[in-house]
This record gives structure tokens, C-alpha cells and sequence, in this order.
């Protein structure tokens, strides 16, 4: 994007018109509530995009992330709910169903807003750090290192459904109040939250811009279509990629954070084994290795979700099955391929000369 | 009136008759009939001394106080009761020796009398206690099997040495291998109170016999109390040994499971891993071919209990095997001409793609079978196995490792004694020059993802003895299966083997340290540890490319 006009209009439209229109009543809440969340989704499927469209690693562990994220701000929340809760404690419902009378150590931190913060970076980071590390070292990729992954969201999944992990077991964590003071019934916590996740997202398209446009992301990309090649060369590609897959799962982690004050939930079913290819898709649908396509697809196909799961009932998991077979066997460069390749065709065909074609992706 | 007095005439023959037999039998009748308490409980004690199961419903009946004596001073047993509208109480009669009996007129009838008419035979605390013991004995032979054990128990709790005789006939009786042992246990029990040291260590060496760690504390708490040093020392070897079998028995059981887990990852693996060593797809829907094979055999069953008749029904479970296979492999054909074929060398997109596939599947079973339906275990592999008293071997998971073998056996057959074999292994190490030697590389794809997605569906076929038929059955094991090739690396059977027996027994041996779910990432833990030093798996396909 070369004019900053595009950019600055969308800003605009989302992050300030709409919340305006709210206030004034013209935008529903449920609405604003529900494009706050997908904005979540999209920075999560930012991280996908990097780790997957750029360097052509398949990751299938994003939803964990995303949910270390939720639990982190989830658990903050809880804390912050205090005496106000169903059973009146100073402990979490979950704790005084299940006769734990002393909070769990590893609770302690988020008491504080600033700390629970730094969690929601730091814990997904070393667990990407740590596992990343283990895995690229051994050279683990395509295939393998997605399954690898996978079966690190599965036993993620099942220990968070345990309720002597202290996580709230099956039902998760719910029943927040209050978010830094703020009611989060309130409609103007709602809107804030909104407008949160929208620059958020802006925040995190430009830092991953940032890295696309910078000589880390010609590596990454390098990385993508020669990995070895780049290796004989001399690069250590184990740093680039355990860099890459950290971010991915910082990016993740904080959709997480944003998206669960919007929802008041989070559930170990946000992680599960489908939840991560789930965020594949969203980028895959919108085009990958495109910085705002992940962003369209994401959207567009939770849009979806909640247009078909309340229309069609049942028929939803056919749609995403075909989604999946058709994005992957027609359109592999998604919505903002199908785009370039239509500009192309009008060019052609208006100028009646040939432009060159843009140079495609190397599968 | 009338009817009920000459039926008591009829119901006088049986009783005179056998009265006529047997002088002894003769003899407490009548102190019964006399109805005086003295000879009632003389004769209670003659019956349970001779310990005679032929008194058992008679003495059941004085016991309840249901035993009657008519006009005519004959023995009768009171049934159901019923009220008539003046409030008359009538009851239904039945013989009281040697069995209760309905008494019928000559019509057919059930008789009613007047319980106004009849005289209950007294049966006061003294003699129900003496009755008491007499029927707990003598339910030792009592037809319910229920009811025998739980008479075993408690004649081995009552401690009353005189019961050894009756237990030992029982023992002797006894068909059924479990209330047997209880019974042995029993006499065991009373065994050990004995004065003489020789028949309680008689009673140690037959606990020891039973093989069974049930009776450990029963021959620990006696160890403490136990004077005579022989019997002393029998009892500590026996103890001894016990425990060791206990060790040894937890051992077979762990590994029993283990290896079951393991042939069921290998059954689920192997098709995975073919066609993953074949083209490089990892296909996400193999879990929905196993589900095809399953819900194959569901239909059959149902075509074969609608059609067949009762004694032919398992029929179903063999004919099904062979349709599992090809009804599962030709779904697999149709996805492979229709998807695979068009993302071949893009391994990521055909997992996506695949998994799209496994998403419609599973909705579409869901949509035409609903939510939980199962297959009729075949009588045939009902039941287990008893290694020992308390390790049963179940014959259905007994079948899926014997299957396996034989699936597996079959492969490599298949693999290294056929000219398909030869070809397939050829594309497997190196594809394009197979293709340059002529080999048909697109028709060698389509046959083995035909091969790889029917043995998924035999697989199916397989689990229906384990589990329901689901819509999401595949994703039970399908996670575990993929961690399995990526362990066994690709292109050998033989890595899929080792790697399926290694993490199912490294599960079952986890659990009972931690649990099943700690066990599962403590496993996943060692695999990445396991890559670490071996990032291309067990036993990786030799050859030089870049990657190595």
C-alpha cells in the first residue's frame, strides 16, 4: 500500500465512525460486540499468516496460544471479582465447588493488571521459545512439525479440561465483572473493548509489516521456498524460526486477551485440535502471505459462521469442510489473490497491453 | 365349601405316600403335625442334623410362619393372600414336602381356603433360631447362584466347623468356577479354626492353590495368630507367593493392555503410514475412513438381523470385513482422483484439504446414522479368558491383536512378495525414477491410497468390538496414530510397529504412575526428546537428499 489514504479511511470508518454511530445508538451493541471479537480472530490469524503464509510452517497449535492469552485476562478478571462472586469468596467459583481453600500459587500473579499482561506475552513466548526450540532443532517441519504441534494442542486441551490443573476444568472461566474498574456489562466498557481490539489489530498489521518489509522477512520467506538452500549458505534458520513462532504465538495470545472480556468466557474449547486449523483457514480463505488477507478472512468467515450456524443450522461444518477442499484446490492464494488476479484481468483488458503477471507463489 | 374339602382330599395322597418311604422323614412329620412346641423343635433338630435339603421348603415355610395344618391335620403352605368383600382373609395352598407346589382341583384351579379354617403351625423364636443355620446350609445348593455364594460367605463368616462337611459336598456339586473358589474359600476359613494342625494346613496349601491375592488378608490376619511352626511356615511361602503372583499377574495385565492399545495404533497407523510414505499426504480423514468401515459393518449387521434368522445373525461380523475394506477404499479412490491428485507435492494444503474432507464425513454420518449407534458383539468373542481369578483376558481385544498380526503379516507380504509390492516400494524411495524406469506412478498413487484407506476402514471394522460407532470414532486414536508414523518414520512396516507397540505399552505403563492424561504428555514429552536424536523416526528411509 503505497498511499496512506486506504488505510487511514479504514481507521477511521472502524475505529471512530462506528463507535460514534454506537453511542448514538445507529450501531447495535450485540453487533459492535461481535466485530470486536473478529478483530481478536484477526490478529490471531496475523500470527498464522507469519508463521505460515510467510515461512511456510504449518503451526497447529495457534488456538492454544490464543487461549493462554484468554485464560491470563480471564484469570486477572477473576481475581478482580472478588467477594462479588456466587458463592461470595474471595476465590474463584470454580475453587469453592471443587474444596480448594487456598488460591494456587501460580494464581498469585494475577492479582495485578501490569503482571497479567506481561503474562499474556511472556507465557506464550517461553512456550514457544522452549518448544520451538526443541522442535526446529531437530529439524522437524511440514508435516511432522504440524503434527507435532497438533498433539501439543491435544494433551494442552486435555490438561486444561482437568480440574486439578486449577483452570476451571470443562466450563472454563466466567462470570467476569469488572476489567480495570470498568463494568464490562456497561456499554461504554463495550464500545472501549471494541475499539481496543480495532488498534490492536491496526497495531499488529503494521508491526507485521514491519517484519515482512524488513531483510528478517526475505529470510522468512527464503526460508519458505529454499530452506536449505539458505542454510548451506550459512544462515542460522533455527533462530529465524523460533523467532517467527514466538511472535505467531504472542499475536495469538493477545486476540486471546481482547477477545475474552468481549465474551465473558473462555472455555478449553476455544483450543481444541479443530479450533487451530480453524485459524488456517480463516488465513487460507483470505490468501496467505498477504498482510491484510489473513485480516478479510478471518472476518469474513466468522460472518459467515454466524450467518449460516443461525440460518441453516447443522450446516455450518459441511460449509467449512468445502471452504477448506475449495480454497485449497481453486483459489491457494485466497480472497486477495482472486482480487490481484482480477485487477490483472481488467488492466489487460483496458489498456489492451500485457502487464506482467505478479510473481506467484512457489508452492 | 364344598370344593375345597375334596380337594383337600386329593392334596392328602402325596403326602401319605411319601409319608410310607422313608420312616425317618415319617417321623418329623408327624412331630410336626402334632403341633405341640416340644416336638416341633425335636424335630427341627433331627432335620438340621441330618442336614436333608429334602425339608429345605418346609422348613422355609415354618420359618416365614406360612406352614398350616388343614381340618384334617395335614402339612400345607399358605400362598398369596387375598381379601374378600366381608373381609374374610383366603389364601392359596401349597404342598409342603418334599416340594411347595400350587395345589390345583381337578378343574385346574388354584385352591383358596379360608385361612379361618386352617391352623398355623407354631413357630415361636427358640425354633426359628435353630431353623435358621439349617436354611443358610441348605441355600448352599440352592439353584440361584447368587444365592450360593453369598450362602458360602456366610457360612465361612458364622465360623461353625460343622459346616465343612455341607461345604465340602457343595464344593463337590459346584459347577461354577467363580462361587466354587468363594466356597473354598469358605471352607478354608473354617478350616484355619480348627484344632488340628494338620487340617489347617490343608486349609493354607488349598487357599494357596486358589491363586487367587483375595485371600491375602485373610492369610495375613491368621499368620499373626498362627501357633504350630509348620502351619506357620506354610503360611508365610504362601503368602509369599501370592504376593509374587500378584506382581507377576499386574505385569501380564499391563502388558496385555499395552499391547492391545498398541495393535489398535498399528491397525490405525498403518494405513496412514502407507500412504504417507507412498505420496507424502498426511491424510486428516483417516480417522472418516475408519468411521466408513465401521458404520459399513453397523449396515450389514442390520441388513443380516432383518434378513437372517437368530442363529445365523453373527454371520454379519465376517461378511462385513471384506466390504469394510473395499467400501472404505473406494471412498479413498474417489478423494484421491477428486483432491489428492491436484495438490500433489503440497503436503500442507492436502492435510487442509483432507481435513475439509474428515469435517463433511463426519457431518454427513451424523446427519444419516445419528449420534450413537453399535454393533452386536458376536457371541463368539463375548467374554474372556480367566488367566487367574482375577485377570480376565477379554476375547474381543484377544481377536484385534491376533487381526493385527495377521493385517500386518498380509502387508508385508503384499509389499515384498508381489510385483505391486515391488513397484510400490520403488515410488516410495524414489519416486521420479521410478517414473523414468517405467513405473506408473499415478496409478501406483490411486492403488495405494485405495490399499491405505481400506485397511483404514478393516480398522473400523475392527473397533466396532471395542466401542460404539460414532460420527467422530476416528479422533479417539487419530492424533496418537499420527504420532505414531512420525515416530515409526516413513517408507518401513516395520517402523509402524515398533513405534504403535512402544507408545501404546509406554501409555499402559504410565497409568498407573500418573494419570492418563499426564501420561499422554509425559509420552508426547519423550517422543520430542526421542526426535531429538532421531528426527526422521525409528528407521528412516535411507538415501541422500538435501534434508540430511
Amino acid at each position: 500500500m503505497k498511499n496512506a489514504t486506504t488505510p487511514f479511511i479504514i481507521f477511521c470508518l472502524f475505529g471512530i465512525l462506528i463507535p460514534i454511530l454506537n453511542h448514538f445508538g445507529l450501531v447495535a451493541d450485540n453487533t459492535l460486540n461481535l466485530w470486536g471479537r473478529y478483530f481478536c480472530f484477526a490478529i490471531a490469524a496475523l500470527g498464522v499468516d507469519l508463521i505460515w503464509g510467510y515461512t511456510g510452517i504449518l503451526s497447529l497449535c495457534q488456538a492454544f496460544f490464543f487461549c493462554l492469552g484468554g485464560y491470563a485476562i480471564g484469570m486477572h478478571m477473576l481475581l478482580k471479582t472478588g467477594t462479588k462472586s456466587v458463592y461470595g469468596s474471595t476465590l474463584p467459583d470454580f475453587m469453592v465447588w471443587n474444596q480448594v481453600e487456598q488460591l494456587p500459587l501460580f494464581w498469585e500473579p494475577f492479582h495485578t493488571f501490569p503482571i497479567s499482561l506481561l503474562m499474556v506475552i511472556v507465557i506464550p513466548a517461553i512456550i514457544a521459545l522452549v518448544f520451538g526450540y526443541l522442535a526446529f532443532r531437530s529439524r522437524l517441519k511440514g508435516v511432522y512439525f504440524a503434527i507435532i504441534t497438533q498433539a501439543l494442542a491435544l494433551a494442552m486441551w486435555l490438561i486444561f479440561l482437568r480440574n486439578e490443573t486449577m483452570l476451571g476444568g470443562t466450563n472454563g472461566l466466567t462470570d467476569f465483572k469488572t476489567l480495570l474498574g470498568f463494568e464490562l456489562s456497561d456499554p461504554a466498557t463495550k464500545r472501549g473493548l471494541y475499539m481496543a481490539a480495532f488498534i490492536t489489530l491496526f497495531a499488529a498489521y503494521y508491526f507485521s509489516r514491519f517484519i515482512t518489509n524488513s531483510k528478517l522477512g526475505r529470510i522468512l520467506v527464503a526460508i519458505r521456498d529454499g530452506e536449505m538452500r539458505l542454510r548451506f549458505i550459512g544462515y542460522p534458520i533455527t533462530h529465524y524460526k523460533v523467532f517467527i513462532f514466538m511472535v505467531a504465538g504472542v499475536l495469538a495470545s493477545i486476540g486471546g486477551m481482547l477477545y475474552v472480556p468481549q465474551t465473558g468466557i473462555i472455555t478449553p474449547g476455544r483450543m481444541d485440535v479443530q479450533a487451530s486449523i480453524a485459524m488456517v483457514v480463516w488465513t487460507a480463505v483470505g490468501g496467505r502471505a498477504t498482510l491484510i488477507g489473513p485480516i478479510i478472512g478471518a472476518i469474513l468467515v466468522n460472518l459467515l459462521y454466524s450467518f449460516l450456524t443461525g440460518a441453516f443450522p447443522g450446516t455450518w461444518l459441511y460449509f467449512l469442510g468445502f471452504l477448506f477442499i475449495g480454497v485449497v484446490l481453486f483459489f491457494p492464494d485466497g480472497i486477495t489473490g482472486l482480487w490481484a488476479k482480477c485487477k490483472t484481468l481488467w488492466a489487460s483488458r483496458s489498456n489492451n497491453t500485457s502487464t506482467p503477471p505478479e510473481p506467484a507463489l512457489e508452492k | 365349601m364344598k370344593r375345597w374339602i375334596y380337594s383337600l382330599l386329593f392334596l392328602c395322597i402325596p403326602i401319605c405316600v411319601h409319608a410310607q418311604k422313608n420312616s425317618f422323614e415319617e417321623q418329623q412329620i408327624t412331630r410336626l403335625r402334632s403341633n405341640d412346641d416340644d416336638n416341633i423343635e425335636t424335630a427341627v433338630e433331627a432335620i438340621s442334623k441330618s442336614g436333608n435339603i429334602a425339608f429345605y421348603d418346609l422348613m422355609t415355610a415354618l420359618f416365614n410362619a406360612e406352614l398350616y395344618l388343614t381340618d384334617q391335620g395335614q402339612l400345607v403352605v399358605a400362598g398369596s393372600t387375598r381379601e374378600d368383600d366381608y373381609g374374610e382373609t383366603f389364601a392359596q395352598l401349597n404342598t409342603a414336602y418334599p416340594k411347595r407346589t400350587v395345589l390345583l382341583d381337578d378343574a385346574n384351579i388354584p385352591i383358596e381356603v379360608n385361612l379361618y379354617n386352617l391352623t398355623e403351625v407354631e413357630s415361636n423364636r427358640r425354633i426359628r433360631a435353630l431353623i435358621q443355620p439349617y436354611l443358610t446350609q441348605m441355600e448352599i445348593f440352592h439353584p440361584d447362584p447368587l444365592k450360593r455364594r453369598v450362602a458360602a460367605e456366610t457360612l465361612g463368616h458364622q465360623g461353625n466347623p460343622d459346616a465343612i462337611p455341607i461345604l465340602t459336598q457343595a464344593i463337590a456339586k459346584e459347577t461354577d468356577t467363580d462361587i466354587k473358589s468363594f466356597m473354598q474359600v469358605a471352607r478354608a476359613k473354617l478350616q484355619l479354626q480348627h484344632k488340628d494342625a494338620n487340617i489347617r494346613l490343608e486349609a493354607v496349601t488349598a487357599l494357596g492353590e486358589l491363586n487367587d491375592t483375595f485371600v491375602l488378608p485373610l492369610l495375613e490376619s491368621h499368620a499373626e495368630k498362627e501357633t504350630d511352626a509348620t502351619v506357620q511356615t506354610e503360611l508365610k511361602s504362601t503368602i509369599q507367593w501370592l504376593k509374587e503372583f500378584t506382581v507377576i499377574m499386574m505385569a501380564v495385565q499391563t502388558a496385555f493392555v499395552g499391547l492391545s492399545l498398541g495393535s489398535i495404533l498399528i491397525l490405525v497407523a498403518l494405513g496412514l503410514a502407507v500412504i504417507y510414505g507412498q505420496m507424502g499426504v498426511i491424510n486428516m480423514a483417516h480417522g472418516e475412513f475408519m468411521m466408513t468401515g465401521a458404520y459399513t459393518t453397523f449396515v450389514v449387521q442390520n441388513i443380516c438381523f432383518a434378513l437372517l434368522p437368530a442363529a445365523y445373525i453373527d454371520v454379519f461380523f465376517p461378511v462385513s470385513l471384506p466390504l469394510a475394506f473395499v467400501i472404505s477404499g473406494c471412498f479413498g479412490l474417489l478423494i484421491e482422483r477428486l483432491i489428492i491428485r491436484h495438490l500433489y507435492s503440497r503436503p500442507l494444503e492436502s492435510l487442509l484439504a483432507t481435513w475439509g474432507v474428515s469435517l463433511v464425513l463426519v457431518q454427513l454420518a451424523r446427519s444419516i446414522f445419528g449420534d450413537l449407534t453399535a454393533v452386536k458383539l458376536p457371541k463368539w468373542l463375548s467374554g474372556g479368558y480367566a488367566l487367574a481369578p482375577q485377570v480376565l483376558l477379554p476375547y474381543n481385544r484377544l481377536f484385534i491383536i491376533v487381526f493385527t498380526v495377521f493385517i500386518v503379516v498380509g502387508l508385508i507380504a503384499f509389499f515384498y512378495k508381489t510385483n505391486f509390492g515391488l513397484r510400490l516400494r520403488a515410488v516410495t524411495q524414489n519416486r521420479d525414477m521410478s517414473a523414468c524406469m517405467g513405473v506408473p506412478v499415478r496409478r501406483v498413487d490411486s492403488f495405494t491410497f485405495f490399499i491405505g484407506t481400506g485397511i483404514a476402514g478393516v480398522a473400523g471394522w475392527a473397533m466396532t468390538l471395542i466401542g460404539n460407532v460414532v460420527p467422530n470414532m476416528g479422533q479417539t486414536y487419530i492424533v496418537d496414530a499420527f504420532l505414531v508414523v512420525v515416530v515409526g518414520g516413513v517408507g518401513k512396516i516395520i517402523g509402524t510397529i515398533v513405534a504403535g507397540l512402544g507408545i501404546g505399552i509406554s501409555n499402559k505403563v504410565l497409568e498407573p504412575f500418573v494419570e492418563a492424561v499426564y501420561a499422554k504428555v509425559l509420552i508426547l514429552g519423550l517422543i520430542i526428546m526421542f526426535l531429538q536424536a532421531n528426527p526422521t523416526g525409528i528407521f528412516p528411509a535411507k538415501g541422500r537428499n538435501e534434508d540430511q
